[in-house]
């Protein structure tokens, strides 16, 4: 794998990766705005996913990275180069699209060749090698003289992506490369294309409506919304500590609640129409009387002891093999948990939170 | 000639430029295409057609509206009607006078007449077209597909052979008249009314109605129709309320096209009917052989008005019908043939006829061309047209209709037709699949020539290139055959783009881009990706290009008026006229044979080539 090597035009050997930066940029369509004074640094040989529901701009910020949208608003630059205005055949990116788009008047072989017929390979080396290559690369080594048609959608991916890769590009783009595949065959091709991309030290932007997939895959994320970032960071710290009520309420399962804080001490936080209060995490800097976003994970609210004790009644169980989570009724608010063992609705339950588990928003 | 020089330096440094940066003459090439292809038009399409119109209202330089009045204004134009321009004010009193008189039957002239001939035609359409939508929509059958693909061939055939068919088969001696006398019935003679040129109109148009409704009819959600079911709709509740507005509007756009057809058809109503049931387009073609071309011109602008407000019409109704999306679940087609039940279902058995009668109206013609093509007056096999067309050949005579040059002329033709056609239709789709300002001008680029008749382009063309014109200081004469070659091409485009863009349209914009990040050109990514993966709407696009050619016959007959550069279809229409083997269609039958299987034999190779034909 590590034969693999990247450089456009020709030019031998490795080239160090490229980052990409989009500064300010804001993007239009038909005078709706799709992106707003967008702002984002991938780092050289950064695994970076946008993330966000659909209509939240990130297609349209890894289009303009391509070169396919044009922004009416700053500056986007690869590398050292600013390459706002070119087009996108002189962008040295490659992109893999969620239908994956092969050619289907030509072979497998055909498609993953397509680039070189612009640029020489990287390192020097045969076009014919190349391809071979980069089957190999992908798990398709004796199938590339198929047709498009007589591949699997995961085979199909594998060539898709192989394409995108042969001309040695500067940056990978992957627009929802795996959405369209079952999620059996996800999770394994998104564990492959993590190794690809780590063993070719290539700097990629994944684009994904998919939370955990986002999470599992990524060096940072970027989670989106309505063609804003709400929070850049690592994948655990925007799990653990979510920036904002959005970014909470998107990644991964949560209970948030609107309080106000309390004037007792320690401070806890007293949610509207409830008798109990919740505890507050040590440190926090909000005044006695201000309202209070908060937000507990599911996994953090436990059946025996806590700190604080919450009574609620069991409303609903659902199996997820490896535990049920629980939606509970707790004065009108739905509380949602996880447990080892099954609970019947109507049941009543003390939920414990301890303040440490407590995120203020 | 120092215009020729100064060109020719500047292709030169245009030459010497282009080496320097080829990259942005790659990008130069769709600007380059489109300036060309609206160039030729302009040239063959817009400045002759432009000429015509001038010609009906420009005397001497100025502007009047006299000769449009004067032929508004004569009852033979139109009838009753003409009093509206001869004396406006007397119509009131005039009207009075009718009513009184207890409604006597009035005259609406030649207009009137056309009008009621093609709204008659239409009718005549949709009843032969609409079950045969219904039973390919909805019934399963063995050759449903053929059956289906064939429909589109009376567009490419040409339609002086389709008459000369129904002279086969109508005519005195034609082979109904041969049927119906083994059984004892006495000749029947069709010819020349108005029944068999609405029949003939039939042929061509019911096609089309089948084809736009039986799409339409193929296109209604079987879901939705479940879901109305399931809220409580009865079966014919369910096709009111969801089958009827999706097929509804598409029948209507149908019978619109198939009136604009059938109102400016040419060659059916001179051969089937005559200067007796005589069109606008037809007196028109009559005014110009007489060589009155003022009149003619008058008479054109006249009918280009009437015609592009119906194309307008037509336009704007298809743009209305909102495209309720295509896709879902058709519903299911029904057996045809369900074993012994069949003769027990109404319905079945009603279809079953309604085939037999398709099967005589769409076959017959054509067979009794074949048919007649060897039969001798005593019903016995003859070869003697087929000789009469071989002497024909060697005949040393001045002005001898020879069959060998037509066939040529007519290939040679049809290729020029190929490769001028196919180009200029590839860009017009490029630039209306673009989408913007660009693709609102293509449409209209397009539907420009379908709204004008053949007839009035190829007055245009007399007027202007073929007895020489000033352009730009220079005077430029073309030959017939040149001529010739760029109206098809004109013609034919059209058809190139109507399946090219949609197909184009279609195309998952991602292929482009994926080509582009790729390191491919615009030009490049259109080269390499985005028209192989169309290649059979470029194919049949192109098959199409090429039969319209062969079967052009409205500008050609005016173009073709020597000796050098006449086609098929117009020695077809040379040959009806030559009684030399006595009161036979004989020549014209073997000649329309010869016509029919080069079309035929230039549509099958095609179609293997382009695979399919449904874009």
């Amino acid at each position: 794998m590590g034969a693999v090597t990247r450089a456009r035009d020709g030019s031998a050997g490795d080239r160090t990766a490229a980052g990409v930066e989009l500064a300010g940029v804001g993007v239009s369509f038909d005078g709706v705005r799709a992106l707003e004074d967008l702002s984002i640094a991938v780092a050289a040989g950064e695994f970076f996913t946008l993330v966000g529901p659909s209509g939240c701009g990130k297609t349209t910020a890894l289009r303009t990275v391509a070169g396919f949208e044009t922004p009416d608003a700053g500056r986007v630059r690869i590398g050292d180069t600013d390459v706002t205005g070119t087009p996108p055949e002189q962008r040295g990116v490659g992109i893999v699209f969620q239908h994956y788009a092969l050619f289907e008047h030509m072979t497998a072989r055909e498609n993953v060749a397509y680039g070189l017929r612009f640029a020489d390979p990287p390192g020097g080396v045969d076009r014919a090698d190349r391809v071979d290559e980069l089957l190999a690369l992908v798990d398709m080594a004796g199938l590339g003289e198929r047709d498009p048609a007589a591949l699997s959608g995961g085979q199909k991916q594998r060539i898709a992506l192989a394409r995108a890769l042969a001309p040695g590009p500067d940056v990978l783009l992957l627009d929802e490369p795996l959405s369209a595949l079952d999620a059996r065959l996800r999770e394994r091709l998104r564990v492959r294309v993590g190794e690809i991309q780590r063993a070719l030290g290539i700097t990629t932007i994944y684009v994904t409506h998919d939370q955990a997939e986002a999470l599992a895959i990524s060096d940072r994320v970027a989670v989106m919304c309505d063609g804003r970032i709400e929070q850049v960071d690592t994948p655990e710290r925007v799990y653990r500590e979510p920036a904002s009520r959005f970014v909470a309420e998107f990644v991964g399962d949560n209970n948030v609640f609107e309080a106000r804080v309390t004037a007792t001490e320690p401070p806890t936080a007293s949610v509207a129409g409830v008798d109990a209060a919740l505890p507050l995490p040590r440190g926090t800097s909000v005044g006695a009387g201000e309202p209070v976003t908060l937000c507990v994970r599911p996994e953090a609210i436990r059946f025996e002891g806590g700190e604080t004790t919450l009574d609620a009644t069991v409303a609903s169980a659902e199996f997820l093999g490896d535990a049920y989570r629980l939606h509970c009724d707790w004065h009108g608010h739905t509380l949602l948990a996880k447990t080892d063992a099954r609970r019947t609705p109507g049941e009543t339950v003390q939920l414990g939170v301890d303040a440490a588990d407590v995120r203020v928003l | 000639m120092r215009a020729a020089e100064r060109l020719g330096e500047r292709t030169e440094r245009l030459g010497g430029w282009a080496g320097r940066c080829g990259g942005r003459v790659e990008r130069l090439a769709l600007p380059l295409g489109v300036a060309l292809t609206v160039a030729a038009l302009t040239l063959v399409f817009y400045y002759p057609v432009g000429s015509v119109l001038i010609e009906a209202v420009v005397r001497g330089g100025r502007l009047t509206a006299t000769p449009l009045l004067d032929v508004l204004a004569n009852p033979f134009y139109t009838g009753v009607a003409h009093h509206l321009f001869a004396d406006l004010w007397g119509v009131p009193a005039g009207t009075i006078e009718w009513v009184r008189a207890g409604f006597r039957p009035v005259e609406f002239g030649l207009f009137g007449f056309t009008t009621y001939q093609a709204l008659l035609s239409t009718l005549a359409s949709v009843a032969l077209g609409l079950p045969g939508a219904y039973l390919l929509a909805r019934y399963e059958f063995r050759g449903r597909r053929l059956v289906r693909s064939l429909t589109i061939l009376p567009f490419v055939l040409p339609s002086i052979m389709v008459a000369v068919g129904f002279l086969a088969m109508f005519g005195r001696n034609g082979t109904l008249n041969d049927l119906l006398g083994t059984v004892g019935f006495g000749p029947v003679d069709a010819l020349f009314t108005l029944e068999i040129v609405v029949l003939a109109h039939a042929f061509y148009n019911a096609p089309l109605v089948v084809r736009l409704v039986a799409a339409a009819w193929e296109g209604v959600d079987a879901r939705r129709v479940e879901t109305a079911r399931a809220l409580g709709a009865s079966p014919a509740r369910a096709v009111r309320d969801v089958v009827l507005p999706r097929v509804l509007p598409a029948l209507l756009t149908a019978a619109l096209l198939a009136f604009v057809f059938t109102f400016m058809s040419f060659p059916i109503v001179l051969a089937l009917g005559g200067l007796r049931l005589a069109t606008v387009e037809v007196w028109l073609f009559a005014r110009v052989r007489d060589l009155e071309l003022a009149e003619a011109a008058t008479l054109g602008a006249i009918e280009t008005a009437l015609s592009v407000a119906l194309i307008y019409l037509y336009l704007r109704y298809e743009a209305h019908q909102a495209d309720a999306g295509t896709g879902g679940t058709a519903l299911a087609r029904r057996p045809l043939l369900a074993g012994w039940r069949t003769l027990r279902d109404p319905l079945r058995m009603g279809l079953l006829a309604y085939a037999a009668l398709a099967l005589v109206v769409f076959v017959g013609p054509l067979s009794s061309l074949l048919v007649e093509s060897v039969t001798g007056p005593g019903g016995k096999l003859t070869a003697a047209y087929y000789e009469f067309l071989f002497a024909q050949q060697s005949a040393t005579a001045v002005g001898t209709t020879k069959p060998l040059p037509a066939i040529v002329n007519s290939l040679v033709f049809g290729v020029g037709t190929l490769l001028l056609a196919v180009p200029m239709g590839i860009v017009v789709s490029v630039v209306a699949t673009r989408g913007g300002p660009g693709s609102r001008a293509a449409e209209t680029v397009l539907s420009a020539s379908l709204a004008v008749s053949g007839i009035v382009v190829g007055l245009g063309l007399l007027r202007t290139l073929v007895f020489g014109t000033r352009i730009l200081g220079r005077r430029i004469v073309l030959t017939g055959a040149v001529v010739i070659v760029l109206a098809h091409a004109v013609a034919a485009y059209p058809f190139v783009s109507r399946n090219l863009t949609p197909a184009l349209g279609r195309l998952d914009p991602r292929f482009t881009d994926a080509a582009r990040s790729l390191g491919a050109s615009p030009l490049r990514a259109l080269i390499d990706v985005e028209l192989p993966l169309v290649a059979p709407a470029v194919l049949a696009g192109a098959a199409f290009a090429f039969a319209i050619s062969i079967g052009e016959f409205d500008s050609t007959v005016l173009l073709a008026e020597g000796v050098s550069s006449y086609t098929m279809p117009v020695a077809l229409e040379r040959y009806i006229g030559n009684r030399s083997l006595g009161p036979s269609l004989g020549p014209a039958t073997a000649m329309g044979t010869v016509l029919l299987l080069v079309t035929a034999v230039s549509f099958v190779a095609i179609d293997r080539l382009g695979g399919r034909w449904e874009p």
